[in-house]
């Protein structure tokens, strides 16, 4: 975990360097998502990939990794995002972070930060986060 | 695509979901945590990606039930716009939590394509046994009436 954090500070970055179709399986069956796009390649006729889709949460579980191995396993408070891509099985993609603004609440320091997931050049979920600093920060 | 009018739609605001409890079992979040691509975490704590599935299914609601609501069915027909999640305390394996949830927002949009669609917001609250908010989700999907 990083030792500290200031407005500007860049979290290190976590990156998955290929998107696991039998892990989108696991993780349908885990939410009950019928959804056949994340796990049937069959049902993307219609669409322009050949590729199956990688769930939202998963995409979002890359930043929350990054943000956990920055400040710790507990320290999200809050994680607010859009979704303006795809990630397809076999994608790398990288998380990554920037401090904005640092605040005292209540017996926490709380840092937000810009997040954002790429793959490649393509943002394909941008956002903020809360993380409550570790003591040490 | 489903086609159901604007009305049937915009009705939805308001809808509770039947509520109930949910339970992070270890081996659901060790699964969860593994498709995140992570070691394990310590002292029992639930991967923070847990707030997609859980609060729904705690609400007594699925996936499934949310498609149907929505009129949407078939590859294509369904978006993530985005997330607001909170975390008001950690998230533990073994307990169980409340939950329960409804529907804030609908409404028909065109998209810049010209294409329709609803944007479809629901929130769903977690408290712990005695009665602690620890986490509240908001989440904007998007069900698409003409592919």
């Amino acid at each position: 975990m990083s030792s500290t954090a200031d407005v500007g500070t860049e979290i290190p970055p976590w990156k998955m360097e290929s998107v696991d179709p039998q892990r989108m399986k696991t993780m349908a069956a885990i939410l009950r998502d019928p959804y056949p796009i994340h796990w049937d390649h069959k049902s993307l006729e219609s669409l322009p990939t050949e590729r199956v889709v990688n769930q939202g949460p998963l995409n979002l579980s890359y930043i929350a990794n990054m943000l956990m191995a920055w400040q710790g396993p507990a320290s999200i408070r809050r994680l607010k995002v859009n979704f303006t891509g795809w990630v397809l099985e076999g994608d790398e993609v990288t998380a990554t972070g920037t401090v904005t603004s640092i605040d005292d609440v209540a017996d926490e320091r709380h840092a937000t930060c810009d997040i954002r997931l790429a793959r490649g050049d393509k943002d394909v979920v941008v956002g903020t986060a809360v993380v409550a600093l570790s003591p040490t920060s | 695509m489903a086609e159901v009018d604007e009305a049937t739609m915009v009705a939805l605001i308001g809808h509770k979901f039947p509520g109930g409890t949910r339970r992070i079992e270890h081996w659901e979040n060790w699964l969860l945590t593994d498709c995140a691509g992570i070691e394990q975490l310590p002292d029992g704590l639930v991967h923070p990606v847990s707030l997609f599935h859980v609060p729904i299914q705690g609400a007594g609601t699925s996936i499934a039930d949310l498609f149907e609501l929505g009129h949407v069915e078939g590859a294509g027909s369904v978006g993530l716009d985005g997330y607001d999640w909170e975390y008001f305390g950690p998230l533990q394996e073994e307990v169980d939590y409340a939950v329960e949830g409804s529907v804030l927002e609908v409404e028909r949009m065109t998209a810049p394509s010209g294409k329709l669609y609803d944007r479809f917001v629901f929130s769903i609250e977690m408290r712990s046994p005695d009665g602690v908010l620890v986490a509240r989700v908001t989440n904007h999907w998007r069900f698409r009436r003409e592919q």
